[in-house]
């Protein structure tokens, strides 16, 4: 995910790289003008004192103070895939962290809340910053994949494919990179026992695959059954409803059988 | 880092690049006292002590010195009635030292609740009070709408 991500980025290079070097590092010449205003707010409240201390850039964790004793927060709703879309990766960029820090935020609160045995107001709010996000990262996915068919002809995706576990199971399994090439590894690939085999695991499967039947076996009768019940209840239903209700029953055999007729004389033609 | 699938190798540098990380990070009340320049985080599970210091320095601009870090056992619980155990999920606990010069101490954010309370209590009660107004009101012409008299 992250290599795609990473070429996503590659797209735009300027723009990521510019979004990047503006979000994530931290120019030096800033330091010491943090530590100056934090030497200062600590001269006017004094260090020694038991009065709360509000740190400036740890409040980033906290909601807004006027929300804190509310019974209900009011919010907006999530963000929308189509609106994502039509924003630039840089915009992407900066919304992701806004989202994560909010999603921190909730967090903290909801821990706090907890704790002290309050009731956290409109906990939805959490799950609108999880959506968002799941939606946010599809939509950089999309324009990845985009890329790579464009560029390379493949997704760019993690590679995986359909194998047998050895349990004798269908399951994708997700490569992975390795620091050898295949031919290299073989002692590795042996002690991993891919496939299946022996007494124990085709008993097994006997006995899953039995009940798989079963369930199959067991929905085609109770269907069938259905259908019967309702054309001895109600000799003149609409076929047409049952063939698009019940599609795996043949409607004309069932009919016929006497089951399905009612406690009355069939009428005979001619 | 993330959650997510890292390649071993990719062309250029740095090697390890990530642009949307999605680590969480919880600002939690420490058990035990602590000096003024250290902050209890409770984090998840995967991220080492640098990710936590990378992630506060270059996502919230905090200046961190050291990160100290623990997983605390989640509590398991037995099922009074059936005796299955359940057990809680693992948390990462990490303390973060910041320069001598910075202190933070955990806000109260409970401090005006019970006046909010109070205050919505009589809000209730007043709406009551006008609602009991106007039965005693209508109590000897039944049928008659709310809005027939000022």
């Amino acid at each position: 995910m992250s290599s795609t991500l990473i070429k996503c980025f590659n797209v735009a290079k300027t723009v990521s790289v510019v979004a990047f070097k503006s979000l994530l590092t931290t120019p030096r010449s800033q330091l010491p003008a943090w530590s100056q205003a934090a030497v200062g707010s600590l001269q006017k409240c004094g260090v020694h004192t038991t009065a709360p201390v509000r740190h400036e850039r740890l409040m980033e964790f906290f909601d807004d103070p006027k929300h804190w004793s509310e019974n209900e927060v009011k919010v907006g709703r999530a963000w929308r895939p189509d609106e994502l879309r039509i924003k630039s990766n840089k915009e992407l960029h900066q919304l992701w962290y806004i989202l994560l820090k909010e999603r921190n935020m909730l967090l903290t609160m909801e821990h706090e809340c907890d704790d002290k045995m309050e009731i956290f107001p409109n906990p939805e709010r959490i799950d609108k910053v999880k959506i968002s996000m799941e939606n946010l990262e599809t939509v950089v996915r999309e324009r990845n994949r985009a890329y790579h068919l464009l560029e390379t002809g493949e997704t760019g995706e993690r590679p995986q494919k359909q194998m047998h576990n050895a349990f004798g199971l269908r399951c994708t399994y997700k490569s992975c990179e390795h620091v050898l090439p295949p031919f290299m590894n073989t002692k590795w690939i042996k002690s991993r026992n891919l496939g299946y085999g022996g007494r124990a695991v085709h008993k097994f499967l006997l006995k899953y695959r039995e009940k798989l039947y079963n369930v199959k076996r067991k929905a085609k009768n109770r269907s069938r059954n259905e259908v019967m019940m309702i054309l001895r209840r109600n000799p003149h239903f609409d076929i047409e409803l049952l063939k698009r209700k019940y599609s795996d029953v043949d409607i004309e055999k069932l009919r016929r059988t006497d089951k399905a007729r009612g406690h009355f004389v069939p009428k005979v033609d001619g | 880092m993330s959650t997510r699938w890292y390649p071993i190798y990719q062309r250029g540098n740095p090697q390890l690049r990530v642009f949307l990380p999605n680590f969480w990070m919880k600002l939690v009340r420490p058990t035990e006292e602590q000096p003024a320049n250290v902050v209890t985080f409770a984090v998840s599970t995967e991220m080492t002590k640098h990710d936590v210091k990378n992630y506060l320095e270059k996502i919230y601009k905090l200046p961190v010195v050291t990160v100290r870090t623990r997983i605390a056992l989640g509590e398991t619980k037995r099922d009074i009635t059936y005796g299955y155990v359940t057990k809680k999920d693992d948390v990462k606990y990490a303390y973060v030292t910041m320069p001598k010069t910075e202190a933070f101490t955990f806000p109260d954010i409970f401090v005006n609740k019970a006046e909010q309370q109070e205050k919505e209590e009589k809000s209730l009660d007043e709406s009551k009070a006008g609602f009991r107004k106007f039965l005693d009101r209508n109590k000897k012409r039944p049928g008659t709408p709310g809005w027939y008299s000022i």
